[in-house]
């Protein structure tokens, strides 16, 4: 047993410590009898050199002693102490008998860049980066509020990932503040590294297709998410930041819709819900129509349909679901080469999937336009998260309307309706504002109203302070 | 405890979804498009000994196939044992969803339609939107014709399954159907057919179809050409378009069994033509103008009502505005077609000239 020896931190311990850490930087002071130890690269250049280098070069061996009661230097008494705060960006200073812990955080890092998923044609175009002091910089700009409270969290045995938690005192529900807290405290796993990661740790139903958080990369949305009384989270070297409660229908907002005008806010949001609406059922509808329901085809319709199926050799629903997969092969492709080779793989999949196939009678060309016009319509869709869960949903409907034909759409859309119904954020209904049926809410769900109307906070939020603002006009 | 109560839900789930698998039985019910023979116009003819003679038309959907429509004839019992006769014919399975029209032939008419409207409307896939049209002649002959041109006739409406087999069915009116007839190289609309129940009777010229028109329901849009007299040796037309008409019906009890309808049709419209000499743009010539024509349809109205009494068909629905002002009992204990040709029926209309051209 050496207690003494195993907890006050010494140089040598230290540097035993950080053995065969190739980038960590030890710098002796012969004459000032000092040493320090740090990461260079998660240090930033010009604190260390403002803080310690100058001061250490004008300074003697005994003015030393006052140089470290300022603040910034910290008396650190703990091996395991200083051993994490050099992993976290501290300049360690070694000087006789005391260490004291510099923090001289800058690591290099992304700047502040457009959102790539979620773009905007007006308002901030800025998105958040892998940096957490960046994101919580960009939040705390644009809300000057005491009451914004940031709690701190770790998580990850070995990556010690940093979690912060945002909320606005006497806005948001202690009790979800309390209840995220809890669930991110509770997560035992070695390294978490995005927010998306994070959600499916903490979503009340991690095995459902659907996203139960809503994730997004723009400060504006979080800062409006935070004043509608929800809590957002950011983790740390994620450029994601998550929003709870959530409800299924807030993944169809865009602030788009704010910052343009609320009739062409509300057109938007009606043509959003639309497109949810084709991209489930369109190809589905197409393949029990002409698969069961002829009795539906208008007359008009009839000929052309009847004969872009004629010579197509398999029957509808293998068609649609081999039209399917390729356009998310196409999709994938694109998704995951460089942009320049992506157009590429873009054209080559619009001239020969769509003209080529229909040449060659493998599909027909009403089949074409249903696949693309579900697709299009799926990208509708702002969250990325939702659309591709939707997306995939729409496989499991298209082969059981192959099966029952409208039966089995409509089978399809319940089952849909059911899962929903059963999901819950946060412990908050996930339908909210249709299951419970809060009618106050849909001024702000399905249209969006003219500000003086929204004048109350959503109700899933369970806000003590729900007047938003008073303004008549 | 929650996580096993989780997984039994989770299982349950997955059976409740594989439960339905066995309603797929051998998918006898899949209808795959290209491999149906769509019947599109399906035509009804008697044959001899009772029997009908069915004739189906079906589109041709190979692109590459200079036929556009296949035709498909055969004498049966029943119109559905038709049908299987059909498919027979041909490598398609010959469906009756698509039905857009059934023509009818005049001798069939005149023998009743009851039953096959009937058939028509039991088979589910058959919408109640589909034409109804009695052909002059053999309906199996005149089916491609009436395919090249659509019933084009304005002033004859065109009857739905659904319209029918609904005054067919009621008490108090007679179903009515327009009706076509092969003049020559296409078909043309011969006027209306009146039936007395399901059996035809007689029928209104095409060119009187508009009175006939005008005093049984409301009209919201139609034409009339009117001719009033002559003038100078030369005849006196007036064009009245964008007919707007509503029917206004009274009913005076005489006595039992004896009864007085006043028809009102009450005709706003625009004259387009008017062949005459006197200045439309003068008010009293207006005046004489609508009293005019309102006496041509008067006329015309009175004449076709006495034909329709002389038949007894109640193509007008008096029986329904009669039996509106009696009680149930009263209208059961009459015998309607007895009543009906006795009622006294007044037809009276006022017309309403809108507007009367650009420049004068």
């Amino acid at each position: 047993m050496e207690p003494d020896t195993q907890n006050i931190p010494t140089l040598r311990h230290i540097l035993d410590e950080f053995d065969q850490c190739a980038d960590l930087s030890h710098r002796r002071f012969p004459e000032l009898s000092a040493d320090i130890v740090y990461f260079p690269h998660t240090v930033d250049n010009n604190l260390l050199i403002q803080e310690i280098l100058l001061p250490f070069d004008r300074l003697q061996a005994d003015g030393l002693d006052k140089l470290f009661l300022q603040s910034q230097f910290v008396e650190t008494r703990e091996s395991k102490a200083v051993v994490v705060g050099i992993l976290e960006g501290c300049v360690a200073v070694f000087h006789g008998e005391a260490v004291y812990l510099l923090d001289a955080y800058g690591p290099e890092g992304r700047s502040v860049q457009q959102s790539e998923t979620e773009t905007v044609i007006a308002g901030p175009h800025d998105a958040f980066v892998e940096s957490a002091p960046t994101n919580l910089s960009l939040i705390r700009r644009r809300i000057k509020s005491s009451h914004l409270k940031i709690i701190r969290c770790e998580i990850g045995e070995i990556s010690k990932t940093t979690v912060y938690i945002l909320y606005i005192k006497d806005i948001a529900n202690l009790k979800y503040v309390q209840d995220l807290q809890n669930r991110i405290n509770r997560i035992e796993t070695d390294a978490i590294n995005d927010g998306g990661t994070l959600t499916q740790f903490i979503e009340d139903m991690p095995n459902s297709v659907f996203p139960q958080f809503l994730t997004t990369e723009r400060p504006d949305v979080a800062v409006s998410k935070l004043a509608a009384g929800r809590i957002i989270t950011i983790v740390d070297n994620s450029p994601t930041a998550i929003s709870a409660p959530s409800s299924f229908f807030e993944f169809f907002s865009s602030p788009d819709d704010y910052y343009q005008r609320w009739a062409l806010g509300t057109a938007l949001r009606l043509l959003r819900f639309l497109a949810l609406v084709i991209t489930i059922s369109f190809t589905a509808m197409y393949v029990s129509v002409t698969t069961f329901h002829y009795e539906m085809i208008p007359e008009a319709l009839l000929r052309t349909l009847a004969e872009s199926r004629n010579r197509v050799p398999f029957p509808p629903v293998y068609e649609a679901l081999l039209m399917e997969i390729m356009i998310e092969l196409l999709r994938e492709a694109g998704a995951r080469l460089p942009t320049k080779i992506g157009q590429t793989i873009g054209i080559v999949g619009g001239i020969v999937i769509g003209q080529a196939a229909v040449q060659a009678g493998l599909t027909s060309n009403v089949l074409i336009i249903a696949v693309a016009s579900s697709a299009i319509a799926s990208f509708v869709i702002p969250s990325y998260m939702m659309s591709a869960s939707i997306r995939l949903i729409r496989f499991g409907i298209i082969i059981l309307t192959g099966i029952w034909g409208n039966i089995g759409l409509v089978m399809g859309i319940a089952l849909i309706v059911i899962h929903l119904s059963n999901l819950t954020s946060l412990g908050s209904s996930y339908l909210t504002p249709i299951a419970p049926m809060k009618t106050g809410d849909w001024k702000d769900v399905f249209i969006r109203a003219p500000f003086s109307k929204l004048s109350s906070r959503p109700s899933q939020s369970k806000t003590m302070n729900s007047i938003r603002q008073k303004n008549k006009k | 405890m929650h996580r096993q109560n989780y997984s039994l839900a989770r299982l349950s789930l997955i059976l409740l979804l594989l439960l339905p698998l066995l309603l797929t039985g051998c998918k006898s019910d899949e209808r795959i498009l290209e491999k149906l023979g769509l019947v599109q116009t399906a035509s009804y003819d008697l044959a001899e000994n009772n029997r009908i003679k069915v004739t189906s038309c079906v589109p041709v959907i190979d692109p590459d196939s200079s036929a556009r429509r296949e035709l498909l004839s055969t004498v049966s019992d029943s119109i559905k044992e038709a049908r299987i006769m059909f498919s027979r014919q041909t490598d398609l399975t010959v469906v009756s969803g698509q039905l857009r029209d059934a023509l009818f032939g005049l001798k069939l008419a005149k023998a009743g339609l009851g039953d096959y409207i009937d058939t028509l409307l039991r088979d589910p896939s058959i919408a109640l939107g589909v034409k109804v049209t009695i052909i002059n002649g053999d309906a199996g002959r005149y089916i491609n014709h009436l395919l090249e041109k659509e019933a084009a006739g304005n002033s004859i409406p065109n009857t739905t399954l659904y319209e029918f087999s609904r005054d067919y069915n009621d008490d108090g009116i007679d179903p009515v159907a327009p009706i076509v007839k092969d003049s020559g190289d296409k078909a043309v609309i011969d006027g209306i057919a009146l039936f007395q129940e399901d059996r035809y009777r007689m029928k209104i010229p095409a060119q009187d179809g508009i009175f006939f028109g005008l005093f049984r329901d409301d009209l919201r849009q139609g034409e009339a050409a009117l001719h009033l007299g002559e003038e100078d040796g030369r005849p006196v037309v007036v064009m009245f378009s964008s007919l707007l008409n509503s029917r206004k019906v009274k009913v005076h009890r005489l006595g039992p069994g004896r009864f007085k309808v006043e028809l009102l049709a009450n005709i706003q419209g625009s004259v387009l033509e008017y062949t005459g000499h006197h200045y439309l743009n003068k008010a009293g010539v207006r005046q004489q103008l609508e009293r005019d024509i309102a006496d041509v349809i008067m006329a015309k109205a009175k004449e076709m009502v006495s034909q329709m009494q002389q038949h007894n068909v109640d193509s007008l629905g008096i029986g329904i505005q009669i039996r509106n002002t009696l009680s149930y009992k009263e209208w059961n204990q009459m015998n309607w077609r007895e009543v009906y040709p006795q009622v006294e029926i007044e037809c009276k209309a006022k017309v309403t000239i809108k507007d009367y051209g650009k420049y004068m």
